[in-house]
């Protein structure tokens, strides 16, 4: 072991035992985030609506003391706490959508133990995290070497395929040292590789010149429900791992009339990029082929599509943010990313996603945070960005 | 009051919150003026929203900007966890019934309204209802500010967007059903300087002490009507002002218990209108509410006490008067 290896685990050992100090001071200023957390989680913020929430993330960036928060050309809010030496800089973003439209009645329920309502998990808590920890660093007396950049980055989900997260970091202009990535849910999560994922949309329509009388003529939703069997039967590789999923399906409105339009919403996730081209292939010669033996018009649109990437699991900030977990009670889950991550380490910069808390009922309205966990879940965030800005995840 | 001075008070005592953004400047008037600022939610039974409206208020209007002095949580005798829930995000929290009990308790959010004048220390007390799920820092400061920034005004009511329907520029602006069918047509018949009030009836609104203290509480639902009769009868319109909140998200309430509302602001208004001479012999009033349902195609007529009851001005006390009295010595 060199004397250099020897002083960054005596400094990592000193932040590790501050922890215990951070978790208790945080209850006192549980207010400052949950405020900023039920603010904005009422506002509906949908994947390319995301302005009013963005708006409220930089009069709130502004009030906890950064100096010229912006909101860039790709519709993110960002800011910067000015760190001691200013050299380089070290990100910490948090997605400002939701899966929720604007038509969802957004209003929180904040309970004695718990927040509940829609959005509050993912990914409002992270983005209040955030935006507030310019005031928990002064609470707990911290300031840093490095710049932070503070993002609440927006067209992170869905369709919009990172492209917040993706704009601002082709377009960043300080240098970045390393990234965290903040999410509500869960906390355990440990994220330092993103998975490469497909995401796409096959369309059914019915022509207009539609045979009804020939042998297998059917509606929409028979049709695809004949195209998913196809597609289910295509074999997944155990190795590298792969995986399928049918995330959405709409057809039709009535009971009693066959829909002429249906639409099949799914995502291929794969530890091997060359599994996600060949299963893409695969995908456009069924619909192709469902499409001539059934007289429909079938077609495959790749929403999104992003390649694996990540840094090892014995990279330095890895076991940092493993240590740090540890220390703060929380049980590490590795979980490869398929969000803001991919963009981050893509870049070339470090970095990984945490969880600050536990949640139920994930994405459905009722969507709740437990309190309690919130205190050690901001606790291994702050004392992991001062173990960066100690240089004590570099390899 | 001609046209041209209602239209004149309308405009210079008609505001909208977004004139007071600058909180920090509200803070820093209100401390000039050596004014100190209390902030009464009365309670029963609303865990479910009063979590977020202490949360909120006492962050941003507390520790935040120090705008309001004193945060108190005023409760009926709630059955679910309303106390604890406030008291847990750092509301002082109070059962009406052990404030002044030589007084004795009634039920009634009047009663918790007038209580908090004895049991809350500031110059101004700001009341806001528990039931409000879009609770925001403007509900407060927006009341506030005209009181800290206009010696002459004494009370301020709030009134919100209350789109009723509309297809062009011009958008009727009024309040609830019971504010466009009773009140306004009593205010329009026997006081129409107080039609200029937008809402009458909502239920946040900010006070002077010296005035509060000085007139009696029903403590059901007449006590914002009476506010308004009583304070006008003694100071005018003058001592009143409103404050565009925008919007309120609230319990839509059931017609049936409009009408008992109505019934009890009924009592209230024409016991004003006797006492201050605008109407003369008047039989006893009736205190119970009638009304009917039908079950299995029969009609059964239902029958409640209403009761509006009244408390005396705060100042006629004496419990009151000497808790004063050692708090300024």
């Amino acid at each position: 072991m060199t004397i250099a290896t020897q002083t960054k685990d005596s400094a990592l050992e000193t932040l590790l035992d501050d922890i215990p100090r951070q978790i208790e001071s945080l209850r006192l200023a549980r207010e400052t985030f949950l405020t900023d957390a039920v603010l904005l989680g009422e506002i509906p913020s949908p994947t390319f609506g995301e302005g009013d929430r963005i708006r409220l993330v930089v009069d709130r960036f502004r009030e906890n003391g950064l100096e010229e928060p912006t909101i860039d050309e790709f519709g993110n809010a960002n800011g910067i706490i000015p760190g001691s030496s200013g050299e380089s800089a070290i990100l910490v973003a948090a997605h400002a959508d939701s899966v929720f439209s604007a038509e969802t009645r957004h209003v929180l329920e904040v309970g004695s133990d718990h927040i509940t309502g829609p959005g509050i998990a993912d990914n409002s808590i992270g983005l209040a995290a955030v935006v507030a920890l310019p005031k928990l660093l002064d609470h707990l007396n911290i300031r840093f070497k490095n710049d932070l950049i503070l993002l609440a980055n927006v067209k992170s989900l869905g369709r919009a395929n990172l492209e917040g997260a993706r704009g601002f970091l082709d377009t960043v202009r300080r240098p970045i040292h390393a990234g965290v990535c903040v999410e509500g849910a869960t906390q355990g999560r440990l994220s330092y590789s993103g998975l490469g994922a497909l995401r796409g949309e096959i369309t059914l329509n019915i022509p207009k010149d539609y045979d009804w009388s020939s042998f297998g003529a059917a509606g929409a939703i028979s049709h695809i429900n004949r195209l998913i069997n196809q597609l289910m039967e295509i074999p997944l590789p155990k190795e590298p791992k792969s995986k399928m999923t049918f995330g959405g399906l709409t057809a039709g409105s009535s009971f009693n009339t066959s829909p002429k339009t249906g639409r099949l919403r799914f995502e291929i996730t794969s530890e091997g990029d060359e599994v996600i081209d060949d299963l893409e292939n695969r995908l456009n010669e069924i619909c192709e082929q469902f499409s001539l033996e059934t007289g429909t018009e079938v077609k495959m649109e790749t929403v999104a599509k992003r390649q694996n990437c990540g840094i090892p699991f014995s990279h330095p900030l890895v076991k940092a943010t493993r240590l740090i977990m540890d220390k703060a009670g929380i049980t590490p889950k590795v979980d490869p990313s398929t969000g803001d991550l991919n963009a981050l380490i893509r870049a070339g910069h470090p970095g990984v996603t945490l969880g600050l808390t536990t949640v139920e009922n994930l994405r459905e309205e009722n969507e709740t945070i437990q309190l309690e966990p919130l205190f050690a879940g901001l606790a291994q965030l702050i004392t992991l960005l001062q173990a960066i800005d100690g240089g004590l995840c570099e390899e | 009051m001609s046209d041209e001075e209602k239209n004149s008070w309308l405009e210079k005592n008609t505001f909208h919150h977004g004139e007071f953004w600058d909180i920090l400047k509200l803070v820093e008037e209100k401390e000039k003026k050596g004014l100190t600022i209390s902030l009464c939610i009365p309670t029963l039974n609303e865990e479910k929203t009063i979590g977020k409206e202490v949360l909120i208020l006492r962050s941003e209007l507390m520790e935040r900007y120090p705008l309001v002095d004193e945060f108190a949580v005023i409760d009926s005798g709630s059955q679910d966890k309303t106390l604890e829930v406030a008291g847990n995000y750092g509301a002082d929290t109070y059962l009406a019934s052990d404030i002044l009990p030589e007084v004795g308790d009634k039920r009634g959010k009047g009663e918790n309204l007038w209580k908090a004048i004895h049991q809350l220390k500031g110059d101004i007390i700001c009341y806001v209802d528990a039931d409000i799920t879009n609770i925001h820092p403007r509900f407060v400061y927006g009341l506030v500010a005209p009181l800290i920034k206009r010696d002459e005004v004494q009370y301020v009511k709030a009134f919100y967007d209350r789109p009723l329907n509309y297809s062009s520029g011009l958008r009727p602006s009024g309040g609830g059903r019971v504010t466009e069918i009773l009140t306004r047509p009593l205010f329009s018949l026997f006081y129409p300087e107080l039609t200029n009030v937008i809402q009458p009836l909502s239920g946040e609104y900010a006070a002077r002490r010296e005035v509060l203290e000085i007139i009696p509480f029903p403590i059901g639902y007449g006590v914002e009507t009476s506010h308004l009769l009583d304070l006008y009868h003694k100071f005018g319109i003058e001592a009143f002002a409103q404050t565009d909140l925008d919007r309120r998200v609230h319990r839509n309430q059931t017609t049936t218990a409009l009408g008992k509302m109505s019934f009890g602001i009924l009592q209230t208004f024409i016991n004003r209108l006797h006492a201050q001479g605008k109407i003369n012999q008047i039989p006893d009033m009736e205190t119970f509410y009638r009304r009917f349902e039908v079950e299995d195609g029969a009609y059964r007529q239902i029958v409640q006490e209403v009761v509006e009851e009244e408390r005396p001005p705060m100042i006629e006390i004496e419990g009151y008067r000497t808790h004063r009295a050692s708090l300024s010595s």
